[in-house]
């Protein structure tokens, strides 16, 4: 594939160029989609020498502010992440392996494409533009029990899937300006998009990610299975942000990984959260109550069965 | 002086026995003392090439650059069944930097498999080849592989061997898709009377899944033309084979095809042939007068360069209660792609155990799937993991230890021949490797462990071929300052073949290991040495070059007798230095003598002895793992493996655990991750790169505890070494598996036996 590569170094710059060619962060995601044919494109626009836009920033009761920029493993290593959210800093840690996190950064993680790997294979699928589901009927061991059609991909993430619990917020500028969303509203269905995972039209960059201060006295974890120790994909990855009194929760947040288009939160299995009691009975009542409407498909209905493990294990371990 | 003579000699490589004519020596060289007794062989010797792997330096195939070089790549069928009717490599072809391409257009026909070939236009899988371009580059190559346009009729396809067995299925021969029509057969006893006669029984259905080799260097030649001379520089386990191969396909003579192999990054079987690959980039050299580079990358080596077929194997075994295995019966079939192949898994059912009554049915079935090559111990670790479940399943119905059960059912003689064994020691690998793993501790109750993570112990047992044989040789030349070169038509996978060829010589004529040089993998200077298949190499060659070196010092004694003036039989060689022990003063050594010579060097030659009439020799062992399995996601941890097992005599302690920590790496990936998997609807593979089909890291493997328990098979050759290669692969999978029931009370059936299926069997337990 031939292509120009443009390197930019201010925002203005970019809107100049026009909107359609690819931003080139890292590279770790993007030069694989080109390698393997799935983004043709004469056009590749670096983004890493734009200025401002790799800093971690504490605003202070504002939250802390990351630039898009910033490398997966800067947040391991960052002292306000540690100390203020140290789930993000357990997150990073769980995701590909060292060299990765390297070269990644935090804007390309969460912007990174499915893993299907009819997607990432010689398959002329809905995602790609053309009209079939292959995972239908297909191998779909990997493939979403929630959320899915017509498209049943699961966001590859693991990031989003904690920024979802702390309720981080993204920033995306473009050339008509600035807007801020909730991390929510940032991913898509298939249902309203099958080619794209999140809101970004062509021409818009993420500028921020926004956590906001983090209230006190809840404990966070993240807890990823994996099939192999490292350098692997979520299964099931749950992101728990709980508060805990005794044998009680109080209230709390779970967002899951793998079990859907995009990372997962329901407001329904948080209400149930709160005032829930640690105790076997109550906890078993709970995580079997969790993704009583998934329809998972020929291949991956024991994700319904790790899900709802990887939550009592959660409970186990905070309570 | 050593003359030879000629005998037939019965070896057994890969999947069966081969006679050859062979050359061997007339006065064998009797065999060593015990390790202990000798001054480098059974060391943990470090590998002689392993300075030039680590720095760098060491030039594989796939490294090779030659000037004016033009790079080569191949066109494949992206569908698993069609029939080509129009190849237009019009607009490829003028694309600047293009040199040439061939296809069924312009290609002379060369036959391949016995069925097919070169450039075949009935397509019988996904990978299968049909053009080939080369380039100024690579990158050009690949761009011109674009342009090329196929017509073609697609047709059904069968990518299930169940489903191609049957009536219905897409015919991807006229004769049908059963290899040969029939399935292998064999009998012993009569199985029928001993299971109506049995006091247990136990009968069930496993499968096992296809394993792609995936080494890490990918196939790769490169070839060169020198007017009518071809030599052709090639990542593979089979110099003379590929020479051969090439020599036919191009109808040369095999004395103007050179194949040299230096360096080699892993091949476990799937170089173990020529590849149609290398036929394709001689043409092309031939064609354009250039050199030409042609590489198959990691997706093509995941579709079309063999794999270790599937099995389903339903097994039914009957002991009596005082723990007698009495009958044993197999059926089996598995997909070998589109092409003659073999899935056959049954050996270890007839011959792992002493067992009277014995039935084999075993189909190898054709698909629109890739091939299939030998893959590290061809059809063992399938069939043993199978046969190894079933026996802890019968001893579990009887209520015997599974080791008791083993040891008594152990066979003293080769159960299918009642031929006797140069030596066998699986008794001893039961009882060193229970011991060493804690046997005595495993839990008595499946299942009984408190909490979500449950421990559990097993173990299985292990026969293979590795006696090596003739015809093998080496050649040995001692310069003027009494360094030494040592020459053999071997290779050396990785494996460790350097450096046990120096430390041989140096055991026999203590010439300093760094002053011997080894010369293997160039069929223009090596003699004959076997393919590197079936762990024969280190048996069949080591005793060629103790011949050759024995030869040396027979030569040696000779010449210094000359030069000291002395008689024969007063000289000793002891440490490089000889003397008369008649006069003290008349002593030279061994550089003092070459240096009296001028110029002159010696050679000797060497060859492999026959194999003893009459017997048997296998490898043996038994393998214990540890592993824990949590039982909320599914996943199996392995905490330990300990490997007791009867591999003749080492000769490099360090190479030899290597041998057996990749062996059970590699059947730990089998065991718990690695499967091509082959989406139904479309006949194509979906994981063909090395993030989707998984293999472990190394945080994934446990510690790992090797026993040899034999000290040599001094039957079998002067050095008494038996092959480790594969032995160390074949238990490790079904002892695994045989841990994880152990673990947990459920019984995994499937390889390999990831979270989902583990979690699955749990909830529906
Ligand atoms: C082998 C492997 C294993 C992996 N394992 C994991 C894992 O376990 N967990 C996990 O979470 N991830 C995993 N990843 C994904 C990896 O984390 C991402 O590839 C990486 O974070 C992407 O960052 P990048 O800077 O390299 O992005 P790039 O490759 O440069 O970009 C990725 C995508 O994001 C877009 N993009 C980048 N920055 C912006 C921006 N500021 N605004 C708008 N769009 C943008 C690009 O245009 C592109 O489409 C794995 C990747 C690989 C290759
Ligand atoms: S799940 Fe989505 S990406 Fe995968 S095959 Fe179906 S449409 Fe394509």
């Amino acid at each position: 594939m031939q292509f120009s590569y443009i390197q930019p170094t201010s925002i203005e710059e970019v809107f100049k160029l026009g909107s359609a060619a690819p931003l080139y962060a890292g590279g770790t995601d993007l030069i694989g989609l080109m390698k393997d044919d799935i983004i043709k494109t004469d056009k590749v626009i670096n983004i890493k020498k734009l200025k401002g836009l790799d800093k971690i920033e504490d605003k202070g009761n504002k939250g802390i502010e990351i630039g898009p920029l910033v490398k997966i493993a800067d947040l391991i290593e960052n002292e306000t992440i540690q100390e203020k959210c140290p789930l993000l800093v357990q997150t990073a840690k769980e995701i590909a392996s060292p060299q990765l996190r390297n070269m990644g950064t935090v804007g390309g993680n969460i912007c990174q494409r499915p893993r299907c790997w009819y997607y990432r294979g010689d398959f002329d699928c809905i995602r790609k533009g053309g009209d079939t589901c292959y995972a239908v009927g297909g191998e779909n061991k990997y493939h979403c029990i929630i959320g899915g059609g017509p498209c049943f991909i699961v966001h590859p993430s693991d990031l989003a899937v904690a920024l979802l619990a702390l309720d981080a917020k993204i920033e995306i500028t473009s050339e008509n300006g600035q807007k801020t969303v909730p991390v929510n509203d940032f991913f898509i269905l298939p249902e309203d998009d099958e080619t794209k995972e999140n809101i970004l039209e062509p021409g818009e960059i993420v500028t921020k990610i926004i956590l906001p201060e983090q209230a006190k006295g809840f404990k966070t974890t993240y807890i990823k299975f994996k099939e192999r120790s490292s350098w692997d994909f979520a299964v099931v990855s749950v992101a728990a942000v709980l508060k805990t009194d005794g044998n009680m929760i109080k209230n709390g947040k779970l967002a899951f990984g793998g079990v859907a288009p995009h990372p997962w939160m329901e407001a329904e299995i948080n209400q149930k959260l709160t005032g829930l009691n640690t105790d076997e009975a109550s906890v078993d009542a709970f995580t079997s109550s969790l993704f009583h409407n998934a329809e998972p498909m020929e291949k991956n209905e024991y994700k319904v069965i790790l899900a709802r493990n990887l939550v009592k294990r959660i409970i186990d371990n905070l309570a | 002086m050593a003359e030879s003579k000629y005998v037939k000699s019965k070896i057994f490589f890969e999947e069966e026995f081969e006679e050859k004519l062979a050359e061997v020596p007339t006065d064998p060289k009797g065999p060593w003392p015990a390790n202990d007794n000798l001054k480098i062989i059974g060391k943990p010797v470090s590998r002689i090439d392993g300075y030039d792997k680590v720095s760098g330096t060491a030039v594989y195939t796939f490294d090779i650059n030659l000037p004016r070089m033009a790079q080569a790549r191949i066109l494949r069928s992206a569908v698993p069944h069609a029939k080509i009717k129009k190849i237009d490599t019009g607009k490829a072809e003028s694309l600047p930097g293009v040199l040439g391409i061939l296809s069924s257009n312009n290609a002379q026909e060369i036959k391949w498999f016995n069925t097919s070939s070169l450039f075949d236009t009935h397509l019988r899988y996904q990978g299968d080849e049909i053009a080939c371009v080369v380039a100024e580059s690579e990158a050009i190559a690949l761009k011109a592989l674009k342009l090329i346009k196929i017509e073609f009729d697609e047709l059904p396809f069968t990518v299930d061997a169940k489903e191609a067995m049957g009536e219905k299925a897409p015919k991807i021969y006229d004769e049908g898709n059963i290899q040969g029509g029939k399935p292998f057969e064999y009998a012993r006893g009569d199985v029928d009377k001993a299971f109506q006669e049995a006091d247990a029984i136990v009968e069930d259905t496993f499968d096992t899944q296809v394993a792609i080799h995936n080494p890490t260097e990918v196939h790769c030649s490169v070839v060169n033309w020198d007017g009518d001379d071809l030599t052709v520089w090639d990542s593979t386990q089979a110099i003379y084979g590929v020479r051969d191969t090439v020599a036919d396909a191009l109808k040369m003579p095999a004395s103007k095809v050179r194949i040299i192999k230096k360096y080699m990054g892993g091949g476990f079987g799937s170089k173990l042939e020529c590849g149609k690959y290398t036929v394709m980039a001689a043409l092309l050299a031939r064609k354009i007068g250039r050199p030409v580079r042609i590489v198959v990358d990691r997706k093509e080596m995941n579709l079309a360069v063999g794999n270790r077929p599937n099995s389903v194997q339903k097994l039914k075994l009957a002991a009596s209660k005082d723990g007698t295995l009495t009958a044993i019966s197999h059926y089996s079939y598995g997909a070998i792609g589109g092409y003659e192949g073999g899935a056959g898994c049954s050996w270890p059912a007839r011959q792992m155990y002493k067992c009277d009554n014995v039935k084999v049915e075993e189909y190898s079935v054709f698909t629109n799937t890739g091939p299939t090559r030998p893959f590290r111990a061809p059809g063992y670790p399938q069939g043993i993991f199978a046969l190894d479940s079933a026996i802890d399943m019968l001893a579990e119905k009887i209520r015997m230890n599974p080791l008791e059960f083993r040891m008594k059912n152990n066979a003293e003689k080769h159960p299918m021949w009642n031929a006797p064994f140069t030596s066998k020691l699986l008794k001893e690998a039961y009882e060193q490797g229970a011991k060493a793993i804690g046997w005595d501790k495993r839990n008595n109750q499946p299942g009984a462990d408190k909490g979500p993570v449950k421990k559990g112990m097993g173990m299985a047992s292990q026969i293979w071929w590795g006696g090596g044989g003739p015809p093998s040789h080496a050649v040995l030349k001692l310069n003027r300052d009494g360094s030494a070169r040592v020459i053999a038509g071997t290779q050396d996978l990785g494996t460790g073949t350097y450096t046990f060829m120096a430390q041989i010589v140096h055991e026999v004529l203590d010439i300093p290991m760094d002053k011997i040089e080894v010369i293997l993998g160039d069929t223009a200077v090596g003699p004959y040495c076997p393919s590197s298949g079936g762990s024969t190499t280190a048996p069949s060659v080591s005793p060629a070059v103790r011949d050759a070196a024995e030869n040396m010092k027979i030569k040696l004694l000779e010449a210094a007798a000359a030069q000291l003036e002395s008689e024969k039989k007063n000289l000793v060689y002891v440490n490089g230095l000889i003397s008369d022990t008649s006069n003290p003063e008349k002593k030279i050594d061994i550089p003092g003598l070459m240096g009296k010579m001028g110029e002159q060097t010696i050679t000797t030659t060497g060859s492999r002895e026959a194999n003893p009439e009459g017997y048997i020799t296998q490898t043996f062992g038994a393998q214990f793992a540890k592993v824990e399995v949590d039982t909320l996601t599914g996943k199996i941890k392995v905490n330990k493996i300990v490997a007791a097992h009867d591999i003749g005599r080492v000769l490099n302690r360090k190479t030899l655990d290597n041998q057996f920590h990749g062996g059970i790496m590699q059947g730990l990936s089998y065991a718990l991750m690695e499967e091509q998997i082959v989406d139904i609807n479309t006949g194509k593979v979906v994981n063909t790169n090395l993030h989707d089909y998984k293999i472990p890291i190394i945080a994934d493997i446990p510690e790992i505890e090797v026993i040899i328990v034999s000290e040599a098979d001094p039957m079998n050759s002067n050095t008494g070494v038996k092959g480790c290669g594969e032995p160390a692969i074949i238990p490790t999978a079904a002892a695994i598996a045989n841990a994880v029931y152990n673990a947990i009370g459920v019984r995994i059936k499937s390889l390999p036996m990831t979270p989902d299926k583990v979690l699955m069997a749990l909830n529906q337990a």
